[in-house]
This record gives C-alpha cells, structure tokens and sequence, in this order.
C-alpha cells in the first residue's frame, strides 16, 4: 500500500491497540444492544411467562388478528395466540392466558367481540361472580358478537323505511292532506256565521232548529222553576204538609211511650207466670216421691194380706182338680 | 417517381431513428445489467472474505478496527441527537394528533410503527452513505486513478482485503450501530413523550412493543437493516472498484459519476423500503 501517511484515517494515528480495543468496545455495545433488545421483545412476547389456553369460538374471526389482547375491565389479561378454522366451520381463537392474570376469568366468565366503527377489533372478558370456581386450562368458551358496523345496514334499512313512510304521508294524494284539508274547513266553518254548531251540524237550518230548541228548553226552565216555588210553598209554608207532618211525628211518639209501658207490664206478668210454672215443677217433684211412698205401702199391704191369708186357717185350697 | 422515392426515404430516415433509439435502449439496458451483474459480484466476493480467516490477520484488523472506530466516531453522536430531535417533534405530533382525535391509545403503536420501524433505519442507512460510505468510494476511486491502488478488475483479493473490505465492514457496521442506538432511544423517547418519568406505564408499554414486534415484523426489521447497511457498503464500493473500465465514464465529468452513484445507491435503498412495506403490511 502506497498511502502517503496524510492520507491515512485519524484513527492510525493511535496505537493500533487502542483502536482495536475501542472497536471491540463498539462491537460488545452493539451485540449488548441486539441482545437486550431480543431479550425485551421476547419478555414482551410473553415468552417467559406462564400460561394456559382458552379457546374461543365465533361464528367470525374477521377483524381478530394474532396478538391483540383480551381485556378484563380494560386490563390485558391474555392475547391470541393462534386463530384456525374448526371442522363446524367456526374461527377457534386460541388464547394465551398468564397463569397470574387467569384468577380473573370464572367458569361463569362471559367473554365478547367487538368490532368499532373507529379502531380494531376488541375481546373483552366479564366476571360477574368473582366467587365461582376459576376458569380450567384449555376451556372452550362461545364469544358473543357485537359489531356495530353490521348494524348500518339494518339502520340504513330502518331510515329508508321511515323516510318512505314520511314520504307517503306528505304526498299530495296522503290522508294526511286530506285531513288537513279537512281541518281547515273545519277552521273555516267554526269562522263562519253558525260558528262551531254549524262545523259540527254541518247545515244553517239545523242550526237555527236546535237554537229554537234551546229557546223552548229555557222558557220551560223558567216554569219548572216556578212550580217548584210553588211546591216549595205547598211542602215547607206556613200551613204546609212538613207542619202536619211533625203533628203527626209527636203524636205518634206519646202511642209508643204508652206502648212500651204497656210492655213492661206484660214482663211483670210474664215473671210471675214463670214463677208459678216453677213451684208446678216442685210439686211434680213431690207427687213422684208421694207416688213411690204409696206404691212401697201398697206393696207392704199386699204382702201383709198374703201373709195373712197363708197363715190363716182357712186356707182355701185354689188348686183345681181335674176329672 | 421522384416523389415516391422522397416518401420511401423519409420512411426508411424514421424507421433509422427508431432503430438507433432502441439500440441505445438497449445498450442502457445492457449497461445497466453488466453494472448489477458486477455489484452482486462484487457483494459476494466480500462476504467471501468477511468469512475468510484470512482477512482477520494482524495488519487487516488493525485496518478494521481503524475503519469502523472513524465511520462510527464521526457518525454516532450527530445522528443520535439528530434523530433525538426529530423523533421527540415527530412523536409530540403523533401523540398530540392521536388525543385530539380520541385515538391516544393507538398513538404508542403508531410511533413504534413509523418511528422504529420505517423512519430510523432509512435514515440511518442514508446517512452513513452521505457521511462515510460514499466518501470513502470516492477515495478509493481517487486511489485507483493515482495509481496506488491496483485491483485489475476487482481480482487482487489483497488489495480487497487491505483497503476495500475495512471501508465496507465499517459502512455495514455503522449502519447497524446507528440504527440499534437511534431505535432503542426512539423507543425510550416514546415512553417518557406519552407516560412521562413514572414506571407505572411500563406493563402497558411493553405489551403494545410486544403486539407491533410480532416475528414476521421483528424478522423484516432485520433483514431490511441488514440489506439497508450492505447496500450503502457494497454499491458505492462496487462503483469505485469497476467504473473505470467503462468506457462510457471516460465521456463523463467526476462529479456526474458520482451523483450516478449516488443515485443508484438510493434508488436500491427505496427498493429495499418498498419491498419491506409490502412484507410488513400486505
């Protein structure tokens, strides 16, 4: 090499040890660096963590790519990890779950997808009962759907339905019109000469009949009236019916003062009479005791007269003898 | 007659310009093959001698050594505070953009994307071409033309050894340094821009880097880094061993020839870049 040592980089102007060692200094940082950096992303990865499986079944996998997580109460607590089609025809998404976040999801877990208008797609986990016996490894769970950009089709649908029926209402020929138009001659019958009687009659004669009646109806008002006066007079007047009435009332109450003396009279009487069907009941009493008395004695007698006549010598005899 | 004759001349005159276009066409084609031809060549004639035991005796280390301490001395710190700079504007626009939007939760994801993923490693490798490779093609030229380096046509592997391959292992050195230093501080830059000086965003942070880091894009990462930091080494290296045997370059001006290597330099880097987005996002 014929370099004129001008040429010659700065560097071979040090010890040739000194540059070696700095460059295997840059050779250590640089491999320190990949290494870190390969180290982080598989700690990132999730590499070294401890986990088990879940599976998760969807009519459709759209939107759900390997790697994004799941979420229990916006909290990462697995990731997917494998995404494949099962012999029904369902997307089987196959999660990893850390060992020390899998206390979170229960058997009673639900657990969603939800596809936003804005964003990517989410997998969500919800534990109502915290309580329930934890989620095995290797459970197979079915993901409820809930994708908002499927609803604009149906609301779109729903929008243009309304908006048709909108349409019909408003047209020129709708019952809409037709029920304005009538309203406004309605309006403008209720402005005219008969007012609201002639919207509602429809016709001046009849008007003009059921005014007449309304006349008639007052007039024989006004005479109800007076002879109701007058029955007021006939009833409450001085020499009204209330007045004899009340004669009446009083004489009627004096005949039931008397009857109730009357009455009172009757229960004494009814108090002896008890009094004397009592003193018959002793003396029933008396008689049975007197009846047994002379029956005993007549007994007595009887015997004493057999007696008598045993004992007696003239005895008869009172066998008969038959030939 | 005469006029029948004129008309059959003007043709055939047309039919000639024609056929002179499409030769030149194809001797830019055929040019532009012989030079691919030799780039690639020439690439595998040095990864040859990267694996070469004896490229790494004494007097050749010392010449590594030499090279990648010089490329990267002058590189390192100015392309770290550069993208620093850059970075901390790009990443506040992000995650300012992202909030106003309603949208702050994809502001990590996206700065990891552009940042680390797609910004650093174009910029490091156009860098290190700017500041170190593609001098260090034009001294080599400059060598050749004085005469002190003899390579007869990239066949004199001592030669390559001595000067070429240090030059080369030093631009694909630096490439790989810069872009480990400037994505590792991007990311750091990231954290504190979006969670500020507390290591309770930590878990988070390191869940988003590990979804955007999946294997397919760490893998890309690494190769673009790789071809990215062997382009900017090989092809200005590859202009300086073989242009002067074209004879074409004897009709151009020093400073054309090297904005012709400059631009094919960039135009294989946009390659490289077009080729990985669609990697990463097809």
């Amino acid at each position: 090499m014929n370099e004129s040592p001008s040429e010659q980089p700065a560097a071979f102007n040090g010890s040739s040890a000194g540059v070696q060692f700095k460059a295997a200094l840059l050779l250590l940082l640089m491999i320190l660096l990949v290494g870190g950096s390969v180290v982080y992303l598989m700690y990132a990865r999730g590499v070294f963590e401890a986990t088990q499986k879940l599976v998760l079944v969807a009519d459709d996998s759209e939107g759900v790519v390997v790697g994004i997580d799941l979420t229990f109460s916006g909290f990462p607590v697995g990731r997917v990890s494998q995404i494949e089609l099962s012999p029904e025809g369902n997307a089987r998404m196959i999660m990893e779950i850390p060992r020390r976040d899998a206390h979170w999801l229960r058997t009673s877990s639900i657990f969603t997808l939800e596809r936003g208008l804005v964003g990517g797609t989410r997998l969500r986990a919800y534990s109502g009962i915290l309580t329930d016996p934890a989620l095995e490894d290797g459970a197979t769970r079915t993901l409820l759907v809930g994708d908002a950009s499927a609803e604009i089709p149906k609301l779109v649908a729903s929008a243009k339905e309304l908006i048709q029926n909108l349409k019909a209402l408003t047209a020129a020929d709708s019952s809409l019109d037709a029920s304005l138009g009538n309203v406004k001659t309605l309006t403008d019958k209720l402005n005219g000469k008969g007012g609201a009687l002639g919207a509602i009659l429809g016709d001046e004669k009849h008007t003009e009949k059921l005014l007449t009646a309304l006349d008639r109806a007052n007039s024989l008002l006004a005479k109800v009236d007076i002879l109701a006066a007058k029955a007021d007079a006939q009833v409450f007047g001085p020499s009204g019916v209330m007045k004899d009435a009340q004669a009446t009332v009083v004489q009627l109450n004096a005949l039931l003062v008397d009857a109730r003396a009357s009455l009172k009279k009757v229960d004494a009487v009814l108090v002896e009479a008890q009094a004397v069907g009592a003193n018959a009941k002793a003396a029933t009493t008396d008689l049975d005791v007197l009846r047994v008395d002379v029956e005993s004695s007549l007994r007595k007698v009887d015997h004493l007269i057999n007696e008598i006549n045993r004992k007696w010598p003239f005895k008869r005899d009172a066998e008969l003898k038959l030939p | 007659m005469d006029r029948r004759a004129s008309l059959s001349g003007k043709a055939f005159d047309k039919a000639g310009v024609e056929l002179k276009r499409l030769q030149h066409l194809g001797q830019l084609a055929r040019g532009w093959l012989v030079r691919a031809g030799r780039t690639i060549r020439f690439a595998a004639v040095v990864l040859s001698l990267v694996i070469s035991p004896t490229t790494y005796r004494q007097d050749n280390r010392d010449a590594i050594a030499t090279q990648v301490v010089t490329g990267l001395g002058a590189n390192l710190l100015w392309f770290t505070v550069l993208c620093a700079l850059v970075g901390v504007v790009l990443i506040r626009i992000v995650v300012v953009t992202a909030l106003s939007y309603g949208l702050s939760r994809f502001a990590l994801e996206m700065v990891v994307r552009v940042l680390v993923l797609e910004l650093i490693p174009l910029t490091a490798a156009v860098f290190v071409a700017l500041r170190c490779t593609l001098p260090d093609g034009l001294e080599v030229a400059e060598m050749r033309r004085r005469g002190d380096l003899q390579l007869f046509q990239g066949q004199d592997l001592e030669a390559l050894q001595r000067e070429v391959l240090p030059r080369v292992m030093a631009g694909v050195f630096a490439v790989l340094m810069l872009v480990a230093v400037s994505c590792l501080m991007a990311l750091g830059l990231a954290y504190l821009n979006i969670y500020g000086f507390t290591p309770w965003g930590f878990a988070g942070y390191t869940r988003v880097v590990g979804q955007v880091f999946s294997p397919a894009v760490s893998i890309i990462l690494v190769m673009k880094t790789l071809a990215f930091s062997l382009a900017v080494s090989v092809i200005p290296m590859a202009s300086a061993v073989y242009d002067n045997v074209d004879t074409a370059l004897h009709g151009r001006s020093k400073a054309a020839r090297e904005l012709a290597s400059m631009v094919r330099l960039f135009s294989v880097i946009l390659l490289f870049e077009v080729v990985s987005l669609m990697f990463n996002y097809y």
